[in-house]
C-alpha cells in the first residue's frame, strides 16, 4: 500500500510541480538573459489548464490507440523513473539489485512515445521530426550509458541506486577526479538531448517543421506531453545528482547543499540553450558519435584505472 | 468567470498566417517578442502548428488561391478559438481593393473578432488589439451567464 | 569597352534590324529591334559580348504592346534593354527558353496575364493565377474590366 502512496504522492505529485517551477524557472532565466521580463510564476499551471479546456482533434485515418495512447506511456514511464530516484533518496534500504538498469531503461521510453506519436500522425512534416528524433536517440543513448557506466565502475561495480549513494557518503562523490568530471560533461550533454533543448531540439524545430513531433496534438493530449516534459525537467537532473554528487539529503546545512545542487544542473542546462544556435541533425550525429564518444571512452579508461 | 475562461486568458498561444502580405505587418510582430514590448510576460508565445493555437493571426489581403486554404486553417484551430485580423490590408484589402486578385475581404472569409488598423500596426496599437481581446471574452462570458 | 562602345558594335553588325536606339543616360540604353531578329541580336550579346540576361518585362501601351529584355554588363555597369514593339492583332515573339532557363518562368507569368503568346516555349502552363481563373481574360492589360460577380469592392463605410 505504501508503494503505491510513493508513487502517487512523490512519483507524481512532487516530480510535476517541482518540474513546473523547474519550467518557470527556465523561462524566467532565458527572458533575464534576454534583457526582457519574463513570464509569471504560475505561467506553467496556466498553460496546462488551459490546454485541458481545448477540445482535443485526432486526424482522419489514424489509429486512434496509438495516437492517444503515446503521450501516457511517456508520462507513465517518468512516473516511474521519478518514483524510482525518489524512493532511494528518501529511504535507500527499500530498493532492489538492478534499478539502476531499469532507470536507464525506462529513461529511453520518453524519446520514444515522442516518436510514436509523431510516426502514428499521418503527416509528412511529423514523420520527418519522428525520423529526426530517431537518429537522435540512436546517436546519445551510447555515450549516455558509458558516462553511467563510470560511477559504476569507481562504486566497485555495484548496479543498485543505494549502494552508489552511500558508497558516494563514505568515499566522497564520484563526480570528482578527471573520469568523474569527464563523464559528468558526457552526462549534461546527452541529458540535453533527452529533454529536447537547443542546441538539440532538432526533432521539435519550432518554425522549420512547423511544430515537427507535435503537430497534431492537441489539447489534452498536448497538456499530457507537456506536463511530461516538465517531469523529465526534474527528473533527469535528479538522476545525475543521485549518480554523481550523492543524492540529495534534507538534514540540516545539506538542505541547502541539495538546491544549491538541483539549481546548479538547472542553471547550467538553461545556458547551454541560450547560448547555441540549433545545430542539424548530421551535424548532431556526427557530434555525438565523434568527440562525445571520444570523451565516453577516455573517462572509461580513466576509471578503470583508479583515476 | 470560470478557471478555464481564466486559464485561457493568461496564456493565449498566436499562430501567424500570412495570406500574401508584403511581410511588413510580419516584422512587426516579431517586434512585439522583443525585450521592448515584451508580450511573453502575459503568457503569449508564437507556435509552430495550428492545432496548439489559440489566436488565428491573419495579416495580408486575402488572395483567390488562398480563399480555400484559410478556411481550412480556421477550421483546424481547436476551439475555443479567436481571430485577429491585423494590418489594413486584411480588415479591408488596403490600397488593392480594386485589385483583381483579391475579391473579398477578411471577414466575409472567416469570423473575425478584433481588428487591428495600421499600415503596419505599432506594437503599441497590437497590445491595445489584444487587450481588446481579452475585454471582449470576458464581456461575452459574462454576458452569456 | 565602354557602353558607346557596345552600341556601335551592335549597329555595325546589326544595321537592318535596330530601328532606333535611345540613350537615357550614358549607361542605359535602349535599342529598339525588329521581331524576327530577337534571337539573333540576344544570342550575339549573351554569347561574344558576355553580357547578362537580367529580366524581360512585358508592358501594355494604349495603342500597342511592348516586349522588353534587360542585359546587364557587370563589369562597366552599364544596363542594355531591347525592346519590341507588337501589334494588338499579332501578339506571337519568339521564346527565349531554349537559350535561358531563367526565361521560362518570366514568360509563363507574361502570357497568362498580358495574353502574348512565346513560339517554342516547351511547357506552357498557368503560374500564378488560380486554377479557376477564366481563360481570355488578361487581368494586367488596360482594357481589363471586372467579370467577377461576387466580388466585393466597397470598404463598407
Amino acid at each position: 500500500m505504501s508503494d503505491i502512496l510513493y508513487l502517487i504522492i512523490y512519483g507524481f505529485v512532487v516530480t510535476a510541480l517541482v518540474g513546473f517551477l523547474a519550467s518557470w524557472f527556465e523561462r524566467k532565466i532565458t527572458a533575464r538573459l534576454q534583457y526582457r521580463v519574463g513570464p509569471p510564476l504560475l505561467q506553467p499551471v496556466y498553460d496546462i489548464v488551459k490546454l485541458l479546456g481545448k477540445e482535443t482533434l485526432v486526424p482522419f485515418g489514424v489509429s486512434k490507440a496509438t495516437f492517444l495512447s503515446a503521450p501516457l506511456l511517456g508520462l507513465a514511464s517518468v512516473a516511474l523513473v521519478s518514483t524510482l530516484l525518489w524512493v532511494n533518496t528518501l529511504n535507500p534500504g527499500k530498493t532492489f539489485i538492478g534499478d539502476l538498469v531499469v532507470v536507464l531503461y525506462l529513461l529511453t521510453i520518453p524519446s520514444m512515445s515522442m516518436m510514436i506519436g509523431g510516426f502514428a500522425s499521418r503527416n509528412p512534416l511529423a514523420s520527418l521530426g519522428a525520423s529526426r528524433e530517431m537518429k537522435l536517440i540512436l546517436s546519445y543513448e551510447l555515450p549516455f550509458l558509458l558516462a553511467v557506466f563510470v560511477p559504476v565502475i569507481k562504486g566497485g561495480f555495484s548496479i543498485k541506486l543505494g549502494e552508489l549513494l552511500s558508497f558516494q557518503a563514505q568515499n566522497g562523490v564520484f563526480g570528482g577526479g578527471a573520469s568523474g568530471v569527464l563523464a559528468f560533461v558526457v552526462a549534461i550533454l546527452c541529458v540535453q538531448a533527452k529533454i529536447g533543448f537547443v542546441p538539440f531540439d532538432v526533432a521539435e524545430a519550432e518554425t522549420e517543421i512547423s511544430g515537427g513531433l507535435l503537430i497534431e496534438y492537441s489539447g489534452s493530449s498536448l497538456a499530457i506531453f507537456k506536463v511530461m516534459k516538465n517531469m523529465l525537467l526534474c527528473t533527469l537532473p535528479l538522476f545525475l545528482i543521485v549518480i554523481f554528487f550523492g543524492g540529495l539529503r534534507f538534514d540540516g546545512i545539506n538542505a541547502l547543499y541539495s538546491l544549491l545542487k538541483y539549481i546548479g544542473i538547472l542553471f547550467l542546462i538553461i545556458v547551454i540553450k541560450n547560448t547555441n544556435p540549433r545545430v542539424r541533425i548530421d551535424h548532431a550525429v556526427r557530434f555525438f558519435w565523434g568527440p562525445v564518444m571520444v570523451l565516453a571512452i577516455l573517462a572509461v579508461v580513466l576509471a578503470f584505472k583508479g583515476l | 468567470m470560470n478557471l478555464k475562461q481564466k486559464a485561457l486568458l493568461k496564456s493565449l498561444w498566436v499562430f501567424h498566417m500570412s495570406t500574401g502580405s508584403c511581410n511588413n505587418c510580419d516584422i512587426e510582430i516579431i517586434d512585439c517578442l522583443t525585450p521592448r514590448h515584451d508580450i511573453e510576460r502575459f503568457g503569449m508565445v508564437l507556435v509552430g502548428s495550428i492545432k496548439h493555437a489559440d489566436v488565428l493571426l491573419v495579416t495580408g489581403s486575402v488572395t483567390r488561391k488562398c480563399i480555400p486554404r484559410i478556411k481550412r486553417i480556421y477550421e483546424q484551430m481547436p476551439k475555443p478559438g479567436f481571430v485577429v485580423a491585423m494590418g489594413e490590408c486584411s480588415l479591408s484589402r488596403g490600397m488593392y481593393i480594386n485589385s483583381y486578385n483579391c475579391p473579398l475581404p477578411l471577414d466575409k472569409v472567416i469570423p473575425v473578432d478584433v481588428y487591428v488598423p495600421g499600415c503596419p500596426p505599432r506594437p503599441e496599437a497590437m497590445i491595445a488589439g489584444i487587450v481588446k481581446l481579452i475585454e471582449k471574452i470576458k464581456a461575452t462570458s459574462e454576458g452569456k451567464k | 569597352m565602354t557602353p558607346l562602345e557596345i552600341l556601335k558594335d551592335l549597329t555595325d553588325r546589326f544595321k537592318q534590324d535596330i530601328v532606333g536606339v535611345f540613350e537615357k543616360s550614358p549607361k542605359r540604353i535602349y535599342i529598339e529591334i525588329k521581331k524576327e531578329a530577337l534571337v539573333r541580336v540576344v544570342l550575339h550579346v549573351f554569347r561574344e559580348l558576355g553580357a547578362r540576361f537580367n529580366t524581360a518585362s512585358g508592358v501594355d501601351v494604349r495603342d500597342h504592346m511592348e516586349m522588353l529584355y534587360h542585359f546587364t554588363f557587370d563589369k562597366i555597369d552599364a544596363v542594355f534593354t531591347f525592346r519590341i514593339k507588337l501589334d494588338k492583332s499579332n501578339l506571337e515573339i519568339d521564346s527565349l527558353t531554349p537559350y535561358f532557363e531563367g526565361a521560362n518562368w518570366i514568360e509563363r507569368e507574361t502570357t497568362e496575364v498580358l495574353g502574348i503568346t512565346f513560339k517554342n516555349h516547351p511547357d506552357m502552363r498557368r503560374l500564378l493565377l488560380p486554377e479557376d481563373w477564366p481563360e481570355g481574360v488578361y487581368p494586367l492589360r488596360r482594357d481589363y474590366k471586372e467579370w467577377d460577380k461576387n466580388a466585393i469592392r466597397d470598404r463598407g463605410v
